[in-house]
Formats: C-alpha cells, sequence, structure tokens
C-alpha cells in the first residue's frame, strides 16, 4: 500500500487538516470526518470554563483513527516552543509536534533559526518534529540532518491563500530530500493541493481553505480526493513537458541517421 | 479559611491554602477535562497533581488543545 | 561480497530517466537535444569549462581486461619525477590550461600515495585548481589530498554490474566492487569538494549502466548534499592489445544518454573527454556537455616532450590543439573557460561539519 511514512506511524490519507479558524468545533468535526485525514493539528490555549466546549481532545479522540500533531504557535523563541511541546506531549500522548515559531503576527513567517535550534532539541528528545519552514532547499538539508521526521515548507503565507508560490523551491527541496516533504499553508483549493502532490510532495497541509469554505465539509471531502487523484497521477507518471527552446536548425545533424 | 493568590492563566485569583492541584482544577471547573498543568514553568503530571500543594504567587497555567493550522 | 547498497537497485531514482533512454518512447532525438540545450543555456549559461589530463604514472598493479596500462601488458612503465612533473604544467599553462586531472593506475609501491599527495602539492603551486583521477583511498588519505590542494576526485565504477565486474578486474585491489562503488563517499567525508563518477561505455548492457549511473548521482546528490558532482561518458576506445567490447555504444545512443542526464539533472557538471571525436564533441557543446578535456595527452608526460612520451591508455580522438578547439567552441557560440576556480579557494570542506545527511 502506499502509504505516508512518518517515523513508525503509517497514514492512508497524504491530507493532513488544521483545526483552526472554523466557525464551531462541530464543524471542524464534520469537516475532519469528511476529509478522511488521520493526522490533524491542534494548538495549546488556557483553559477557560466559558469556553470549555472548544476543547477538541475529547471530541478529536472520538472520531477514531485520528492522531494528534500538537503545534508551537505562539512562541516566539526556540525556548518557547520546546515548552510547549513538552505540555503538549503531556496532554496528548503523542509524539508527533509541528514546529512553528512565527515571531511576526503579521505576515506570520516562520523564523528560521529558532525553528532549526527548537528542532535540534526536540528531536533529541525523541519527539517525531515537523517544522514549519519557509521553502528553502539548504534549512531543509539541516532540519533533517538534525532528525526531523518531515520538512514542511510553506506555499505561500498563512491564510493568505496565494498558492503554491513556491513551488520551484519546493521541487528543489522535494529532489534533495530522504525524509518527507510537506506543503503546508497557503493552498486556497484543491487543485492546488493536487498540484503539490503531482510535484512530488508526501502529503499537504491544509486548513484555512477548508475552514473558511462557505461548506467546510463539502471542501474537505474535495480536497481529500484532489490530495488522491494528485498521488495517483505522480505514481502512474506524468507526460513530461516539451522543450521550450526552438533551435533554428537541427542540433543532431552531427549525428547521423538512425542506423 | 485561609486564602492564598495565585496567578492562573495570567489572572490573579484567591484560593484556599493547602489546595492541591487537583483541588485548584476542581475550582476552575476544569475538574473533567483533559488539562496539561505548569506550575511555576513545570510541568504537573496527573499523577502529581493531588500532592502538590500550590503556594502563594504560583504562576499556574492550565492548558487545553484548541483549534490551530 | 558484502550486501550491494539499495540505492543500486532503487527504481525510483532513475524512473524519470528510462524512458528517454528508449528510441521507442516517441522522445526523438531532437526534441531531447531541444530541451537538453535549453536547459544548458538556463544553467550553465553558454560556458564549457576545460581541463586537461596529465598521467603521472602508469604502473599498475591490476589486470583490467580492457586497458593499455593492465600489469601484464608490455608497455614501459614510467613515472614522472617532481621536476618533470614541473615541465608539464608549464607546458600546460602555456596552451592556457588552468585545471588539471592528475592521473595514475591503481596503486602501487612506485605510484602510492605518499607520490601522488607529493604530485598534488606540486601541482597546486602552478594550476589554479587540481583534480585527481587514480586510486580508491581512505577518508583520511583524501584529507591528506584535499589539504595538498586537491578539491575534485574522479573515480570510474567502470561498470556498475557486479558479475560483470568481477570478470573484467582479473587480478589486483580493482576486484573489490564495493570498495570502488564507496571510493565517491569517502572522498567527500575526506572534505573533496567534489566528486566525479561514470561508466566505461561498452563493457556491460548500456541502459543498465545509464539507469545505475543516474542512481549514484541521485544518491550522492541527496546524501552528500553540499557536494560537487559531474558525470563523465566515457566510451570504450582501441587500445594497445585490442580488447574487445562486448556491447556497441553508437553516438545516436551516447548523445541520447547525455540528453537524458542534462533534463534529469539540469545542474550536474556532464564531461566529455578527447576520446571522442571532434565532430561528437562540437556537436554535444552547450547541448548537455558542460566540461571537455582539451589538448590531451594520454601518456604519461607529453605535454612538455610528445616525442619521448611512450604508449599511451587510449587513443586520442580529438587532437586539436587548444586554440583550435576554443575556436570551435566559439564558431558555436559557446565560450571556452580555462579558469574556473583558484587556489585561495582550496582546502577541505570543514571537518566540523557532516558532510552529508
Amino acid at each position: 500500500m502506499d502509504s505516508l511514512q512518518l517515523g513508525s506511524y503509517e497514514f492512508s490519507s497524504r491530507l493532513i487538516l488544521g483545526t483552526g479558524k472554523f466557525s464551531s468545533t462541530r464543524v471542524m468535526l464534520d469537516a475532519v470526518r469528511a476529509s478522511g485525514t488521520q493526522l490533524v493539528t491542534v494548538a495549546l490555549r488556557r483553559f477557560n470554563r466559558e469556553q470549555a466546549e472548544d476543547d477538541l481532545f475529547g471530541p478529536l479522540s472520538e472520531i477514531g483513527g485520528i492522531t494528534i500533531m500538537p503545534n508551537t504557535s505562539g512562541a516566539a523563541t526556540a525556548r518557547e516552543a520546546v515548552r510547549a511541546a513538552h505540555i503538549s506531549r503531556e496532554l496528548s500522548g503523542s509524539p508527533f509536534v509541528k514546529v512553528e515559531i512565527h515571531p511576526n503576527p503579521h505576515h506570520l513567517m516562520p523564523d528560521p533559526i529558532e525553528t532549526y535550534e527548537a528542532c535540534r532539541i526536540l528531536a533529541g528528545e525523541g519527539f517525531l518534529v515537523m517544522p514549519y519552514i519557509p521553502a528553502d532547499p539548504v534549512l531543509s538539508k539541516r532540519l533533517e540532518e538534525v532528525g526531523c521526521t518531515s520538512v514542511m515548507p510553506l506555499g505561500s503565507a498563512i491564510g493568505s491563500g496565494q498558492g503554491l508560490s513556491t513551488a520551484e523551491m519546493v521541487r528543489i527541496i522535494i529532489r534533495e530530500s530522504n525524509i518527507p516533504v510537506i506543503v503546508d499553508a497557503g493552498l486556497r483549493s484543491p487543485s492546488e493541493a493536487c498540484a503539490a502532490m503531482e510535484m512530488g510532495c508526501d502529503a499537504v497541509l491544509v486548513n484555512s481553505a477548508v475552514a473558511v469554505s462557505s461548506d467546510p465539509v463539502a471542501m474537505a471531502s474535495a480536497f481529500a480526493e484532489a490530495v488522491q487523484a494528485g498521488r495517483r497521477a505522480k505514481l502512474a507518471g506524468i507526460m513530461p513537458r516539451s522543450g521550450s527552446a526552438v533551435a533554428t536548425s537541427p542540433l543532431t545533424s552531427f549525428l547521423g541517421t538512425a542506423s | 479559611m485561609d486564602m492564598i493568590s495565585i496567578n492562573l492563566n495570567g489572572e490573579r485569583r484567591e484560593i484556599p491554602a493547602s489546595s492541591s492541584v487537583v483541588d485548584m482544577l476542581e475550582l476552575t471547573g476544569a475538574g473533567r477535562q483533559q488539562v496539561a498543568v505548569v506550575v511555576n514553568e513545570r510541568i504537573v503530571r496527573p499523577d502529581e497533581r493531588a500532592t502538590t500543594i500550590l503556594r502563594e504567587n504560583d504562576q499556574v497555567d492550565v492548558l487545553v488543545f484548541a483549534g490551530g493550522g | 561480497m558484502s550486501t550491494l547498497p539499495a540505492w543500486l537497485s532503487d527504481e525510483r531514482l532513475s524512473a524519470d530517466i528510462a524512458p528517454m533512454l528508449s528510441e521507442s518512447s516517441g522522445a526523438s532525438l531532437e526534441r531531447l537535444a531541444t530541451e537538453a540545450q535549453a536547459l544548458t543555456l538556463r544553467r550553465f549559461g553558454r560556458i564549457v569549462s576545460l581541463y586537461a589530463p596529465l598521467y603521472l604514472s602508469n604502473f599498475c598493479s591490476s589486470g583490467c581486461a580492457y586497458c593499455g596500462f593492465a600489469s601484464d601488458r608490455k608497455t614501459p612503465r614510467r613515472r614522472l619525477e617532481t621536476g618533470e612533473i614541473e615541465k608539464e604544467l608549464v607546458a600546460m599553462k602555456s596552451l592556457g590550461i588552468g585545471d588539471v586531472l592528475l592521473l595514475t593506475g591503481e596503486r602501487t609501491s612506485s605510484a602510492g600515495y605518499d607520490y601522488l599527495r607529493r604530485a598534488v602539492e606540486t601541482a597546486a603551486r602552478h594550476m589554479p585548481r587540481v583534480a585527481v583521477e587514480a586510486f580508491p583511498m581512505t577518508v583520511s588519505e583524501y584529507r591528506g589530498l584535499a589539504e595538498s590542494g586537491c578539491t575534485a576526485v574522479t573515480i570510474y565504477q567502470e561498470t556498475y554490474d557486479p558479475e560483470n565486474y568481477r570478470k573484467l578486474h582479473r587480478w589486483g585491489p580493482k576486484r573489490d566492487f564495493l570498495e570502488r562503488l564507496e571510493t565517491p563517499e569517502r572522498a567527500l567525508l575526506g572534505g573533496i569538494r567534489s566528486v566525479g563518477v561514470g561508466a566505461l561505455l561498452g563493457l556491460s548492457e548500456p541502459v543498465g549502466e545509464a539507469l545505475a549511473m543516474a542512481r549514484h548521482v541521485r544518491h550522492l546528490c541527496k546524501t552528500y548534499w553540499k557536494a560537487g558532482i559531474a558525470v563523465s561518458f566515457p566510451r570504450i576506445r582501441p587500445q594497445e592489445g585490442g580488447y574487445q567490447p562486448a556491447y556497441t555504444v553508437d553516438d545516436r545512443f551516447l548523445a541520447r544518454m547525455i540528453f537524458a542526464f542534462r533534463i534529469g539533472m539540469p545542474d550536474v557538471e556532464l564531461v566529455l573527454s578527447t576520446r571522442e571525436t571532434p565532430r561528437f564533441r562540437d556537436g554535444m557543446a552547450g547541448i548537455g556537455i558542460t566540461r571537455m578535456s582539451i589538448a590531451s595527452r594520454t601518456t604519461v608526460g607529453g605535454y612538455h616532450d610528445p616525442d619521448s612520451a611512450g604508449s599511451s591508455q587510449f587513443e586520442v580522438s580529438d587532437d586539436r590543439s587548444a586554440e583550435a578547439f576554443c575556436q570551435a567552441l566559439r564558431s558555436k557560440h559557446l565560450e571556452p573557460v580555462f579558469k574556473n576556480w583558484d587556489t585561495a579557494y582550496n582546502g577541505p570542506v570543514n571537518s566540523e561539519e557532516p558532510a552529508c545527511s
């Protein structure tokens, strides 16, 4: 079976879902079910009695077959991210952590230096580290070297819906990587998720595109199908694009005709 | 009963002196929830909560999972 | 033999190259050439980088069936002493050469590691760039070469078919297939900046060799992500003793292979030597090939005093002068580059950082 291998976990779904920005917990849970996802991200929040029904851990566990991947959003430094990871593991029992460190609250771009430092520490402690990063091929290899389970280069800024603006860089990352490459952030439509899979990504992470859709449940299942289609196409072998230059006279005449 | 003042989730809060973490969670309505508890930067695991006694000015964070990408 | 590495048979690493190698795939040679040209132009511009080989010695302990320097051949053996090496380098420099590849046979007591290291030191005093194509060495030996000024190592697997490899390498240290296969990695771990790989085309079934080469390159690129990788396409040539290769690799197939590699690996250096004819070299320059040897002598020495040179490792097909070859490149709107490096950058890659993942 063509499953996604992350650490010792095997997932048949290559769509990872974020749980933020939904209009209600109820809608979010329905979307999770409709997407067929087996890995969802959550964030740490302070408990508030008035918002007790927003705690997701119980409801998500009830769906069954879901592994939780806490993120470290809110952290602006490696130290804060490491602390958030420890607390999250305590709470979820899951070894997964999405290292997400974005000090600027406007563009939410990840800090490569703090991210590297946090990953180095957490990988050493046995976490399955999934870093959210700029689409940088060298950073990706460095994170692979320190033991990350995958790399998650951004498609475009979180919530911006600008699609796979980093496609060329992601291609290089995929080419060079020995660990799964998962595009995270900025994907706006199922076709973009499909394109990411055709390109060779091992999975995609989608949140805003599903959550802010007028019908998140339908959108979730559309994304699921798109990810499957893209993966199948990649495995089937996509026809290469034709050459982009046209020579004025044949380049191969010096080779003579076929014998 | 003597009360002490702790900092709970960023706000000052009065609780009975010698309250354990378990007591505090009951008081704040988190008794039945799956939560993480951090006291003065240290994670207090579930099996330690009954015996961890809170003191004046302790920084306490009670955390749950919420939606996030 | 211990287990062969997984990458050698990993079809995923060569899946994109495979269809391009087949005549029946519908990918016409001209279309592949056009794409290869476009990619070469985009990544390398119009530059063809030039180097020249300097055979330091033809002492050899091995019994390779296909080589003019095999230890049972009656060719007179020679090695260049320091003074002679310097004379050769000076002669090469007067031709404009700024990038030298030092060659020896397999390790012998007459021309072993210490001799080679001294030769590298000598060459580094005269040439901006020094590379070596010699015998497999240990990681610390490669570090020694890197410290002496060597920045690149070329080693051909000859054939990636272990069975055929065994038959062709009749005696000597070269019999060890796996040791040779792992040589580029040892060089990189020793702080050498780039490695060159290749198979001697004609020894084994050519499509299989091409696929294995592609896997080798991809494996090296993914594991040693800071390393430079170059691929050569030596095609077996007649030599004294007349070994008859089992397979014919015609010009069209060799061209197809080079195009496939350029398309599949747009930024890897692809190298063609003077084994090939002027017509083939000129044709392939700029449409995939980015690096070529020039004005080569495959005799021991031979630049300084051609008449005193003995027998050659293989027959040179393109014996044009440096000037004539550069003219040919320029007439194709390509720019020959003699110097692409400087001794100021010499020295091993930082040994504190791992070279690989």
